[in-house]
């Protein structure tokens, strides 16, 4: 059975086209045949993201409107083989598409492959509406910060408007000793606000900026603790139950053990 | 002994998060309503405007009004203690 997963968060820049690069890569690498559709019509990222940028001719405009079939526009990642991106349009706009286009257009990907995940853009108009039109499921990505949780909570009511099911989260850009000092919110915290079930946590990490200059995802390197975590992300969007949490050490430097000595830090560990 | 080392590390300052949490919480609730806070203020200014024409309001000490989550619902509480009934005139 194939399903179509929006990856969205209604707040900018806090990781939508990593997650959508990295968990497409990842299921793919465990098998499965992947699509990354980027939606972001006008703002495309998904393809320098992956380090596709020098094949792409046709994108999903073209596709949409019929100057050339799906196949001439699915670009094939040659080092995960079945892993295949549909770019966006870069000089047109989001209302260069409609909702029940993107929906058709989902129907025929969803034939051709078992997972398909959107890129979403940020923002709740057309671009967001474009790209939950066509999804089975919705992934939320929050960091841990006040503004974007807020968003957060704003897109799962929509997401829930829209008739799909409950979604689920993924918390990116968490930062384990901020966490264990207190200065930044944990997922329980998080959880308790948003009350949505918890996909897993991802740490901010040199990584991703590394990969990204690359344009080689962390979840291709088996020695990353972000591809790592996107792994295992991957493994629990497949169904797959009893995946252990990541654990995310941090600072064991001097003053910090000798505080968590005398109790006065909690534990130095963040799982998730 | 524990107080000032706990001081000296910084053991007792609220952790920042709190404030994080508290502030979205109460956020999150007024996002649900669509009333900012200002017009919350300026609904309360109204209603004690009514109240204190039938009795006396203790002015702010103790007044309670808020916004709450109860169960997926939001509510308004208020709490506002009087102090004596205002001799009433027919107008
Ligand atoms: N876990 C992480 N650790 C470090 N940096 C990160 C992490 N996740 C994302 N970033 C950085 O944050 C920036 C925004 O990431 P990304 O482009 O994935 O977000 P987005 O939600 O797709 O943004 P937009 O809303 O503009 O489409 C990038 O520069 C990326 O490198
Ligand atoms: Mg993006």
């Amino acid at each position: 059975m194939s399903e179509c997963i929006v990856i969205t968060s209604g707040k900018g820049g806090v990781g939508k086209t990593t997650t959508t690069a990295n968990l497409g890569v990842a299921l793919a690498r465990g098998g499965a045949k992947v699509a990354v559709l980027d939606a972001d019509i006008g703002l495309r990222n998904l393809d320098v993201i992956l380090g596709l940028e020098n094949r792409i001719v046709y994108d999903l405009v073209h596709v949409i409107e019929g100057e050339c079939r799906l196949k001439q526009a699915l670009i094939r990642d040659k080092r995960a083989d079945t892993l295949y991106l549909l770019p966006a349009a870069q000089t047109r706009d989001k209302n260069a598409v409609t909702p029940a286009q993107m929906r058709e257009l989902i129907t025929q990907m969803k034939a051709e492959f078992d997972f398909v995940l959107i890129d979403c853009p940020a923002g709740i108009e057309q671009g967001f509406k474009n790209a939950i039109a066509g999804a089975d499921r919705a992934i939320i990505v929050t960091t841990p910060e006040v503004s974007a949780i807020r968003d957060a909570d704003r897109i799962i009511g929509m997401v829930e408007a829209a008739e799909l099911p409950e979604p689920e989260l993924i918390i990116n850009r968490v930062r384990p000793r901020m966490v264990a000092s207190g200065d930044m919110m944990n997922k329980e915290d998080i959880l308790e606000i948003l009350a949505i079930p918890l996909l897993g946590i991802v740490p901010d990490h040199e990584d991703v900026i590394v990969t990204a200059n690359k344009g080689m995802p962390a979840a291709f390197d088996d020695e990353s603790i972000v591809g790592e975590a996107y792994r295992r992300i991957g493994r629990r969007i497949k169904g797959e139950k009893d995946v252990p949490e990541m654990v995310f050490n941090h600072d064991t430097g001097f003053w910090a053990t000798l505080k968590r000595w005398m109790g006065l830090a909690p534990s130095r560990e963040v799982a998730g | 002994m524990r107080e000032i080392l706990k001081r000296l590390f910084g053991g007792d300052t609220r952790p920042s998060k709190d404030d994080a949490k508290q502030r979205l919480k109460f956020l999150l609730i007024h996002d649900q309503v669509d009333l900012t806070p200002g017009q919350l203020e300026q609904m309360k200014a109204e209603i004690m405007e009514v109240i204190s024409r039938y009795v006396e309001v203790e002015d702010d000490h103790g007044t309670e009004f808020k916004l709450a989550r109860e169960d997926g619902h939001v509510a308004l509480v208020s709490s506002i203690p009087v102090r004596r009934v205002v001799e009433r005139q027919a107008s």
